[in-house]
């Protein structure tokens, strides 16, 4: 009996220990259903072994805060470019150059190399189509249109500290009609909220569902998780100006595996990689890849121009002010 | 001076004096200093910085009251609903002869085994707007929110019930039934009876019931998470304050108010209540003789029973169904889809946490006993103290344990984030009370005149620890090594905490599952696991029959 004991002990400890090999770590954003379409692509493509964690952008940064002393993956792979901007102020990404960045137009990369972008999506409303019907009103088509009576208790997005996307309909809020205004009209926007979610396409699903009437997301999650899904949704957009994101990647500060995340970053944005976009509805920033029909690219919207840099920096006031003044304030 | 003369004791048996200071090394490093941690984290604002800041943020700042608020009311609102209820359960199958006792008793034991988030999953595929229920029976309008306060405390109740349950059947079943029948033969009636002798002799019973569901509710974090809707609780703002924020000592401030109240319950429970048990000994062997209840009496218990167990199955059997599912609530066509997604997508989850949990349990399994042999067995100073602080990951919620282990090993010489050994930590550490409580109680029935036996006819104490005491403990080894395993698989409030890209686990990944809505997968993750349960289950019963000194004893005489 003993013997078999110290016999499992010495197994279990040796598994922990000396079961180590080389393989690419990556934090993502994407839907956990969406990123293995990339990272599977890039593993067949390159024979490297990649492990993802997926968090919502807001659980990311802190989660790449937290580590800062001690990095524990290489890449942030997805999510707006906000986050990462907000990162990069913390100092804690490295920028990357190499002959792919430099093929990416300057709109959708940061100008010392922090990060690049890998698509762009557009802020849009989600509606469930069974209960439009029986409440008699419209899809919105206007931030304004959230408001009506009949939304009351039926309206659904994410956390703005958790998820990326939501803090792009904060950022977008703000760039569309001033901080203060775009605080009161959330305040009205709060009295309508079912729940929040952590993760920013969770309300997709949820309207599809029927769990809630409305929910905020982007254009290519609304597409692919709700309408291709075959839930009873529609897409629609504010009239006055909606927001949106670059999709982003970045370089961890004190990355432990930077070659991986080299090949990583620069086969992302080969068309080879971007023409997958095509399943999740994504705009590919790549010019040569394929458009999936029906995706919503940055001509077919009115989108308000948006500085990240700002966002980026003021991301922890701006939090800070919709918790005290919205989440609890009321 | 008690404590001087087994000190001079312990200096002559150096061997017992290391395994004494190497379980007082393992308890302080990974039991003591990560909660400790906490505490002095919520006093840092600012690295380095010390102050009151954060408990004056958490008293006057309304996002934090509210949530401290919130889950007192639905602590005591869960834990005073699941003992009424546990307790007319536990009163039909202990004192009114109910049919299929044992039946009713498997089926309510059910949401103990099983992951807990599993039937907040089913409230939203039965109540959700666009749930079964709801869709057929209410024509889409919810007969209630159950995303908030009202669907937390049905969740919740229907989880935690059981515990109540467990805890006021084994009180009824020690209460001699001749006292009642003195009581009915001396005129009064069974109502009489029943307020005058058996209610007040389960009182301690039933506060101690009270006090477990009330911690297992204000820990709960799965429930909440996937549940609350608007309804703020600490566990949850706590994992938000420090994963969405990262604001750590906000978050650890949160963590310690939760700890507070668990901890006095703990304290109370075992150290108080315990000591005014009123179980009634009489010296000779009490029989339980069941009052046998007129008719109506018996229907109705049969009647309230049977409802509870219906719910039960309602909750799993939706869940069951929605696994097969191709997208709940749209496409009821049935499917294996969900399954395969599990196993192919979702394998490198169910295979980390088989091989965390299967390797940690072990060294769980070992260090219990060897706890739980020195407290029953040693005399030596600090004994009752090592017991108290092996037990206290018991009281400690499991949000709080995760925050700890975050903030004590995330730097050198202790750097273990990111590793597969901080979440067998937690493991191990987390389920070490289970061992150990399996172990007292086992050596409190193995009769020291057996040991001394083997002493007197010339075994050395090593000899006697390995040939008589280790197989009788065996039992409750394997015991303590299923519970432990099932309650590793389960786990989630303290792991989400640690859990890395190196590393993750299923519960973590069917939390995210539900959080995205994604709720026929989610499904399927939760059968997966409770099937590996099942399977453990059944592995832990061929061994324990073909390993225990009973099964020996009995080959050795055919």
């Amino acid at each position: 009996m003993r013997k078999v004991l110290v016999l499992i002990l010495a197994l279990s400890l040796f598994t922990v220990f000396f079961a180590k090999e080389q393989v690419l770590h990556i934090y993502t954003a994407l839907d956990e259903n969406e990123w293995p379409i990339y990272v599977n692509a890039f593993e067949k493509a390159t024979g490297i072994k990649v492990q993802v964690v997926r968090m919502s952008s807001g659980e990311l940064l802190a989660r790449v805060e937290a580590e800062s002393k001690n990095p524990q993956a290489s890449v942030w792979f997805g999510g707006p470019a906000l986050d990462q901007i907000a990162a990069k102020k913390k100092g804690l990404l490295v920028p990357y150059k190499s002959q792919a960045v430099e093929k990416v137009p300057a709109a959708f990369k940061d100008p010392e190399g922090y990060w690049v972008g890998i698509y762009f999506g557009a802020i849009g409303f989600v509606s469930n189509t069974q209960q439009l019907k029986q409440l008699g009103v419209e899809a919105p088509t206007s931030w304004y249109d959230l408001l009506k009576p009949q939304f009351k208790g039926r309206v659904s997005l994410a956390y703005p500290y958790t998820s990326g996307t939501a803090y792009t309909v904060l950022a977008a809020l703000v760039a569309i009609m001033g901080e203060d205004k775009a605080f009161d009209y959330w305040k009205q926007l709060h009295k309508q909220i079912h729940h929040y979610n952590t993760s920013g396409s969770a309300c997709v699903t949820q309207a599809g569902l029927g769990e809630i009437t409305v929910g905020i997301a982007f254009a290519h999650d609304i597409i692919t998780k709700g309408i291709a899904k075959g839930y009873p949704v529609v897409l629609t957009f504010p009239k006055e100006p909606t927001g949106y994101e670059i999709g982003a990647m970045s370089m961890i500060k004190g990355a432990p595996e930077r070659d991986l995340a080299a090949k990583f970053i620069d086969w992302m944005l080969s068309v080879e990689a971007q023409n997958l976009m095509v399943k999740w509805n994504r705009i590919p920033i790549n010019p040569d890849a394929t458009v999936a029909p029906g995706a919503v690219r940055m001509q077919d919207v009115n989108v308000i121009p948006m500085d990240f840099e700002y966002f980026g920096e003021h991301k922890d006031r701006l939090i800070e002010r919709w918790k005290e003044e919205i989440e609890y304030g009321m | 001076m008690n404590w001087l003369k087994q000190t001079r004791r312990l200096i002559n048996e150096p061997l017992l004096l290391a395994m004494i200071v190497f379980v007082w090394a393992l308890l302080i490093v990974f039991i003591v200093y990560p909660i400790l941690m906490v505490g002095i984290k919520s006093f840092e604002p600012k690295t380095g910085v010390y102050s009151f800041d954060v408990y004056r943020a958490l008293f006057s700042k309304k996002y934090f009251i509210t949530p401290i608020i919130n889950t007192l009311k639905l602590g005591i609102v869960v834990a005073s609903i699941s003992v009424l209820i546990g307790y007319i359960f536990a009163y039909s199958i202990a004192k009114v002869n109910v049919p299929f006792k044992t039946f009713f008793r498997t089926v309510a034991t059910f949401p103990i085994i099983s992951p807990p988030f599993v039937i907040a999953l089913a409230a939203i595929l039965l109540f959700g707007r666009n749930g079964i229920v709801t869709r057929n029976f209410f024509g889409g309008v919810p007969p209630f929110e159950i995303y908030g306060f009202l669907g937390l405390v049905i969740v919740e109740t229907l989880a935690y019930f059981p515990t109540a349950f467990m805890t006021l059947e084994a009180i009824l079943i020690s209460i001699s039934s001749d006292l009642e029948e003195a009581s009915l033969s001396l005129g009064s009636s069974k109502w009489r009876t029943f307020w005058r002798v058996t209610f007040p002799l389960s009182m301690p019973g039933i506060l101690s019931a009270w006090l477990l569901v009330f911690s297992q509710s204000m820990a709960d974090f799965g429930t909440p998470l996937i549940l609350g809707g608007r309804y703020h609780v600490l566990s949850v703002s706590a994992y938000l304050e420090i994963t969405g924020s990262y604001r750590i000592s906000y978050g650890s401030g949160l963590a310690i108010l939760l700890l507070i109240p668990t901890l006095i319950a703990f304290f109370v429970q075992r150290y108080w209540l315990s000591r005014k048990s009123y179980v009634t000994v009489t010296g000779k062997p009490s029989v339980i003789k069941v009052l046998e209840p007129n008719v109506y009496v018996k229907v109705m218990f049969t009647a309230i029973c049977a409802t509870l167990v219906f719910a039960v199955f309602l909750f799993y059997g939706t869940v069951l169904f929605g696994s097969f599912t191709k997208l709940w609530g749209v496409n009821h066509k049935l499917t294996l889809e969900n399954y395969k997604f599990a196993f192919t997508y979702n394998w490198k989850y169910i295979k980390d946490t088989l091989l965390l949990a299967s390797i940690a349990t072990p060294l769980c399994g070992i260090l219990g006993i060897m706890i739980a042999y020195l407290v029953g067995r040693k005399q030596f100073p600090a004994r009752r103290l090592m017991e108290a602080f092996s037990l206290l990951t018991f009281a400690v919620p499991g949000t709080v344990v995760g925050i700890g282990y975050l903030l004590a090993f995330n730097q050198k010489p202790l750097l273990l984030t990111g590793t597969a050994l901080i979440i067998i930590l937690v493991f191990v550490f987390r389920e070490l009370p289970v061992g150990v409580q399996n172990g007292v109680a086992a050596l409190y029935q193995i009769d020291r005149s057996i040991e001394e036996a083997s002493l007197d006819l010339g075994s050395s104490s090593n000899k006697t620890f390995w040939k008589i005491t280790l197989p009788l403990l065996m039992p409750a080894f394997f015991n303590a090594l299923f519970t432990a395993f099932v309650r590793s698989m389960t786990a989630i409030s303290a792991v989400i905490f640690v859990v890395s890209g190196r590393w993750n686990l299923i519960t973590v990944r069917i939390l995210g599952a539900v959080g995205n809505s994604d709720l026929s997968q989610a499904a399927a993750l939760s059968y997966v696991l409770i099937g590996i349960v099942l399977l453990a289950m059944f592995f832990l019963r061929f061994v324990t029959i073909n390993f225990s000194y009973q099964t020996k004893i009995r080959r050795a005489m055919s």
